[in-house]
């Protein structure tokens, strides 16, 4: 080579500038992927984070004996008899009484316009409540109502005076009404814990629409899939590449698991309609047979990892092991588990990631159901019918009410911070064991 | 000349008759017989893939973890067979421990590498009694006056040549009759070469030593017999003296001049 090495030759510059289009190559790419992140959680937390705050109205209820208790014996089951619909009234005259006696106008609507304006709900609610505790009858309680899906929507930016106009659920005399309360101060937006404590609720009521039954169910169901994906996976791993001798069979294993974990997830939906419940005749809707499903689809997605901590471990650890004359056993539980720990526990908790966010299997398994009753405690509540986060995201997608766009977001938001958390504790996890070595 | 005259008069530990050793269908090891003495070391020598290694690893039955591995002949510790159906590899390497070429201590404490043989053996009834089998075993590996003050601190950290007497010390923690040496120091600088080499010579004392080495000189150090295997063969085993002054196989000659290996 002749020439300065003080400039730059042909070659050279041909070389610098192949590396710097593919440094921006990268940089492309990142900021897009970025730009991606960005825009979805913009959108979510944009469309999901009003889900955490409802509309409520605080007003003094009069439980009057005359009407929900007209024997006056607070016989319970005297008091059963009496509908939600006795409860609606008496909200109605309750506001209604309110509002004269802050005097504020209601102008030309009726009591019954005026208590179209609490959700249907809240006289549940209230139901409940006193049948809880039949003493309040008599007394005079402040009670917090939620305000209709219509109502709510307005402060939320849903609903305008003109979409009330041509809206046959509300009108603009009762947003005028709502404004008027606001002021007063009887109508809020609060917190709302109902959306992570309360059932899911018909299609007219988004307003008292929550995720406990889903958040249950996916609990109960990452409970079955921990308890048997993870020692099952776990075993088939260490058999296969500690234990078992390499010949066709083993080989023929190992490329079925490698197929198994690409196989779509409906697929094991349909396996888990026809075993589970139709041979096996478990009960449709319950997490149990969720969890199996899950289990099904999570086993070769930990047993892969596994696998490969297993593997990464170094051969020279085995020898050693060998070699002071510990058995296969021991080198297996003494040195080579421990020190794939890492690798096992962080592809195990991304196995149960994947298996939380799972929805199509579960919608064959009848988990898309609307299931207002909360299961009963593990063990018998895994038989019990039950929702799951994914499904009920689906789930509210597909209703028509608009109230339900702001409750699917609010639920991904639940879903990514479950998420969050669980990768966070594979982290955890990772460092924790690693510090031992 | 004293030395090699006293060797002669030791028992044999280890006899090795007509032992083949095939991989799959290629034949490593063919027709070996050997006798190695108790309370003796022994030298393997040789070019790369001449066997030697294949050889050491059949003594304490660590060839069993190779599937396409497959010994036949007759390998006796003490007279008894130990390709016999009815020995137990653990057991074997109990008696038969190894070191490997390259420094592989457990990563966990320094006590714990050297205390995990007997504690899987059940050498030691008490903590008082493992402390004193460890301290033993830091002292022969020349070791504990360098880790004495900090046994819990990981054995990965220590340098080269000191994970390899940690290694040796481990090794001899099983109290074994038989130590098998797989080209120990060819990971180490010469100073701790010297070390590992100064703590052969201390060892056999109570063991029969056994060490595969590429370095001539080294097993004219350390050794008082010398095994020259090439190609799959033994070609002369003898004592060490002789083979390097005085062999009677021309390979032999060959090989310690330096123009085949």
């Amino acid at each position: 080579m002749s020439g300065s090495l003080l400039t730059q030759d042909k070659r050279t510059r041909a070389r610098n500038a192949a590396e710097a289009r593919f440094r921006s190559y990268g940089i492309v790419a990142i900021i897009l992927a970025l730009l991606a992140l960005v825009w979805l959680l913009i959108s979510i937390l944009g469309n999901g984070l009003p889900a955490f705050r409802q509309t409520m109205l605080t007003f003094p209820v009069t439980l009057d004996a005359a009407v929900l208790d007209k024997a006056d014996t607070r016989d319970p089951q005297a008091l059963a008899k009496v509908t939600t619909i006795t409860y609606g009234k008496l909200l109605s005259r309750a506001l209604s009484a309110e509002l004269a006696a802050r005097g504020i106008d209601a102008g030309t609507l009726t009591d019954k316009d005026i208590g179209s304006l609490i959700s249907e709900e809240s006289a549940a609610q209230l139901r409940d409540k006193v049948l809880g505790d039949p003493g309040l009858i008599g007394s005079t309680i402040t009670f917090q109502a939620l305000a209709t899906g219509r109502i709510d929507g307005y402060y939320k930016g849903r609903v305008t005076m003109e979409t009330a106009a041509k809206d046959k659920n509300t009108s603009p005399e009762k947003l005028a009404l709502a404004d008027k309360m606001k002021d007063a101060g009887i109508l809020a937006m609060r917190f709302n814990p109902g959306f992570i404590l309360l059932p899911d609720a018909s299609d007219k009521r988004p307003e008292a629409a929550g995720l406990g039954v889903a958040i249950l169910g996916s609990a109960y169901m990452m409970i079955v899939v921990l308890l048997l994906s993870l020692p099952i996976g776990v075993a088939a791993s260490l058999y296969l590449e500690e234990f078992a001798p390499r010949n066709r069979f083993t080989d023929l294993i190992e490329v079925n698991i490698a197929n198994l974990a690409a196989v779509p997830s409906i697929v094991y939906g349909i396996l888990g309609l026809s075993f589970f419940i139709n041979f096996a005749g478990l009960p449709r809707s319950a997490p149990v047979v969720g969890g199996l499903v899950l289990v099904l689809m999570t086993l070769p997605r930990i047993i892969i990892p596994t696998r490969a901590a297993l593997n990464a471990v170094p051969p020279s650890i085995r020898d050693a092991a060998l070699g002071v004359g510990a058995s296969r056993l021991q080198t297996v539980f003494h040195h080579v588990l421990p020190l794939a720990m890492p690798g096992i526990l962080t592809g195990t908790i991304i196995g149960l990631a994947q298996a939380l966010g799972e929805t199509a299997p579960l919608l064959l398994i009848g988990m898309v159901a609307f299931v207002k009753d909360f299961p009963s405690a593990p063990p018998e509540g895994l038989f019990d019918p039950a929702s799951a986060l994914p499904v009920q995201i689906y789930n509210w997608t597909t209703r028509g009410d608009p109230g339900f766009v702001e409750r699917a977001s609010g639920a991904i938001i639940v879903l990514l911070v479950f998420l969050i958390i669980m990768n966070a504790a594979a982290i955890a996890l990772r460092r924790r064991f690693e510090r031992r070595w | 000349m004293d030395l090699e005259r006293d060797v002669t008069t030791h028992t044999a530990k280890i006899e090795a008759r007509n032992v083949q050793v095939y991989y799959g269908d290629n034949h490593a090891l063919k027709d070996v017989d050997v006798d190695i003495l108790d309370k003796t070391v022994t030298a393997f020598i040789g070019p790369s893939g001449c066997g030697k290694s294949t050889f050491l690893r059949c003594l304490n039955r660590m060839n069993d973890t190779i599937p396409s591995a497959r010994v036949e002949g007759s390998i006796r510790l003490d007279g008894e067979d130990i390709y016999d159906p009815r020995v137990d590899p653990v057991q074997l390497r109990a008696k038969v421990g190894m070191v490997f070429q390259k420094p592989n201590p457990f990563p966990k404490s320094i006590y714990d590498n050297v205390a995990y043989g007997p504690k899987i053996h059940g050498l030691a009834r008490n903590r008082a009694e493992l402390d004193e089998v460890v301290e033993t075993c830091l002292k022969k590996a020349a070791l504990w006056g360098e880790v004495k003050d900090r046994l819990q601190s990981p054995g990965t950290g220590l340098s080269g040549g000191q994970q390899q007497r940690l290694c040796i010390a481990r090794a001899i923690a099983t109290s074994p009759e038989v130590l098998l040496m797989d080209e120990p120091c060819s990971a180490l600088d010469p100073i701790a070469t010297a070390q590992v080499e100064e703590l052969i010579d201390e060892l056999r004392e109570q063991f029969s030593v056994v060490i595969v080495t590429h370095s001539m000189q080294q097993a004219a150090r350390v050794s008082q017999r010398t095994a020259f295997f090439h190609l799959g063969h033994l070609v002369e085993y003898g004592e060490t003296a002789q083979i390097f002054t005085n062999p009677k196989d021309p390979r032999t000659e060959s090989y310690i001049t330096g123009r085949i290996g």
